[in-house]
Parts: C-alpha cells; structure tokens; sequence
C-alpha cells in the first residue's frame, strides 16, 4: 500500500510548474516511509498509456495539473475519460487506488481552482477510491521567474502534505488552507491590488519576455477581430 | 444574428450529433447564421503551455494547426454554444482541448473585475457562452452543477458570461428557440 503513482498532468511535461510542486510532495512521500514514486507525464503518450495501465494497482495516486481556461487541462480530461472502465468496479472494496490532486494555477487567489476541486472530489466519488484531498496554489507561473530558494517554504509545506499522504492516506486540512494562501481579495485589497495591476512593473514577467521576442509594439493586437 | 456552435462530440453517428445539428438547422431557419465547427474533424494539437500566443505572436497560436478557425469563429459571433455529451461528470477532452487554445484571445496581464484577478481583454467584445450537455447514464444533478460552475468562469476570464445552460433531454425546437432568446 505505500506505492505512489506521481502524475503529472501539465502539457509542458517534466519542465513545469506543477512538476516542481509534485516533486517536493514526493519528497515528503519518502520521508515519511513511502516507497520511491513512479513518475509519469501525461503529455507524454507513453506515459499517458502507463498511467492507464497503473492506475488500479497502484497504492495511491497523485494526479498534478496547472488550472487551464478555468478546468482541468485537455490532456487530463483525456486521461479521466480513460479511466471510464474503472467506475464499473468502483464498489469493489480497494478496487481503485486513493486519490490526491494537486490544482496550480497563475492567478493570485485560490478561489479561481475551487470548482475544479469540486470537481476533482466527486471524480474520486465516482472511481470509489478514498479521497486524499486537493493542494490547490495560486500564483504558480511566479515559480518559474523565481530560484527555487525564494519558494523555500512552499517546499517545506508540499513536503509534510506528502508525509501527510503517506502516513494518514489524506492531506491535513490546516496544511491545505496554508499552502492556498489568500482564498480572495477582500473589498480594500482588491481596488488597492487594481491599482497596483496598473503600473507597469508588476507586469515586468510578461514585459521582458514580449521585448525578448521583439512582440512587445504587437502586444495589444487582435487579429480576429476589433482590439480593446 | 451570427452563432458559433463547438461541437464537442467525439462520434460522428450519434444521437446527440443529429440532435446538436436540428437545433443548428432550426436556428439557421429562424434567420441567424450558423456555423457549426465539428472539432472531431479539425486539427487541434492542443495548447502545450507554451505562451507563445501571448509573448511571441501575440494573439496567435505558434502550432501549425486549425485553432485559429476556432478562435476566428468564436470571438466573430455573438453567441458561443458549448456542446458536448457528458462523459465522467465534464464535458469531452475534445472540446476542452478546443477551448484551451482560445487564450490567445485574451491577454496575458491581470486586471481586477469584480474583486478578483482576470486577464485583460485582448478584443472590443466576446461572444456570450451557451452550453448544451448530452444526458448521459451515470451523470447527475450535481455533477451538471459543477461542469456549468467550470464553464461560467471560463466564460468570466473570456469577458463575457454563461447565458445559455441545458442538458439534450428536450425538444430540438425548445432549445433552438431559447438559444435565438439569448442570441
């Protein structure tokens, strides 16, 4: 019972945002006694059909993804689609393995990943398999402009979520609501936060790469139809 | 009145493809003009996260595919009708992976609306959102609650709003003449 499955639903594959959080939530698996992960990409075909093939023998399963258009990414929708034979025995005590999400996303509020949630809980519902909880992380595309040192505690805590997952089968609540972070804005920081979207610096990620790529003059285009 | 429909139906010969397209024909009959786009049969790699089309060819994809007709047909009509059998409690993989490679048509900065972080808009207008589920065995109240709660937001970070929400269990007639209410 102390195999993982580690899936890593994001469509960048091993280079991504939401392989980074995983890995620091493996590494809190190991600690706390789990047996070394199968890692496996979903935007990868083999491992896409691995992941298949894995999912009912393994102990547990950790399902990673970046938020995309406000749902899961195309790429794990196909893999849940995959799974469809599963629900046929999902009353089959132990049939389906537990399972545990992880939801990131590039907006600053946890908020925006809620209903995926929601949606990710009544999936686990639908396959019988215990629910381990969702580690749902706003802001995740800073992860990638910033060194891993400055993100030091969100490791930390993604590494006692997995010790969590390997002791106790679920994620700890309290760890969960910290590694959120702000669920919303309240009224007094979000005219304070509009205030601060408008000054150029905050938009420095995107600005260095539009003038890297020389699209920075073609920014505010739209080929489709009348611009803003 | 120009209206988009994304079929998001994998099988070309089932009953919720035929019925998808009566409501097509009965809306193009009412005068307003259709175009349907059958995904199955549209070349779409898929968004890979790249950002291209936010940081390289702003407002475009960078793959060689057909997302830019389902770009180009959505941001041109006034209504967008999502349309998909259910299949696991969501909507299909492939219209999913049509609509995650409609972001290049907003932008990549953050702005506030209504108290929380959107992206900026990249276009003068959006089209409105429909969606328009298959019934399918195993699908229940709650989880159409949950799929239509998915879509309003991504209809809210597409500046635009969730109209339209219906499940294929009346008539072709009904739901085209809702859909012409709302258009």
């Amino acid at each position: 019972m102390n195999s993982l499955l580690l899936l890593n639903g994001s469509p960048r594959g091993p280079r991504s945002n939401s392989m980074k959080m995983l890995s620091r939530v493996a590494e809190g698996w190991v600690r706390a006694g789990g047996q070394a992960p199968e890692v496996l990409h979903l935007a990868q075909r083999a491992g896409f059909d691995r992941a298949v093939e894995a999912f009912s023998s393994a102990g547990a399963v950790l399902l990673g993804m970046p938020l995309y258009t406000d749902s899961m990414p195309a790429v794990v929708m196909a893999y849940i689609e995959a799974l469809a034979p599963r629900v046929a025995v999902a009353h089959a005590d132990g049939a389906n393995p537990a399972l545990g999400f992880l939801v990131q996303s590039g907006f600053p509020e946890a908020l925006h990943s809620r209903p995926l949630e929601r949606y990710l809980q009544k999936l686990a519902l639908r396959l019988g398999s215990p629910y381990a909880g969702t580690i749902v992380r706003g802001g995740g595309e800073s992860l990638q402009a910033m060194p891993d040192e400055a993100n030091r505690r969100l490791w930390a805590r993604l590494r006692v979520l997995g010790e969590q997952l390997a002791r106790d089968r679920r994620f700890g609540e309290a760890e969960l609501k910290a590694v959120a972070g702000r669920e919303h804005f309240s009224p007094c920081q979000a005219a304070l936060v509009k205030l601060i979207f408008k000054l150029p610096v905050v938009q420095f990620y995107w600005n260095g790469q539009l003038k890297k790529n020389g699209a920075w003059e073609r920014r505010f285009v739209a080929p489709y139809g009348l611009a803003k | 009145m120009p209206i988009t429909i994304l079929n998001g139906e994998p099988e070309a010969a089932s009953a919720f493809d035929a019925y998808l397209h009566e409501i097509a024909g009965r809306l193009a009959e009412q005068g307003h003009a259709v175009t349907t786009l059958e995904l199955r049969e549209l070349d779409l790699k898929g968004c890979s996260g790249c950002w291209g089309c936010w940081v390289k060819t702003p407002g475009e994809c960078q793959k060689r595919d057909q997302s830019a007709t389902v770009c180009r047909e959505a941001i041109g009509a006034e209504l967008l009708l999502l349309a998909s059998p259910m299949t696991m409690g969501f909507t299909t993989a492939l219209l999913k992976r049509a609509a995650d490679q409609m972001i290049p048509l907003i932008h990549p900065y953050f702005e506030i609306e209504g108290g929380e972080a959107h992206h900026r808009a990249r276009y003068a207008r959006y089209p409105r959102f429909g969606l328009l589920l298959g019934a399918a065995g195993g699908s229940d109240a709650e989880d159409l609650e949950i799929a239509t709660a998915m879509w309003a937001r991504m209809a809210r970070n597409m500046k635009s709003k969730l109209v339209f929400t219906a499940v294929a269990n009346r008539s072709a007639q009904e739901v085209a003449d809702e859909l012409a209410a709302v258009a």
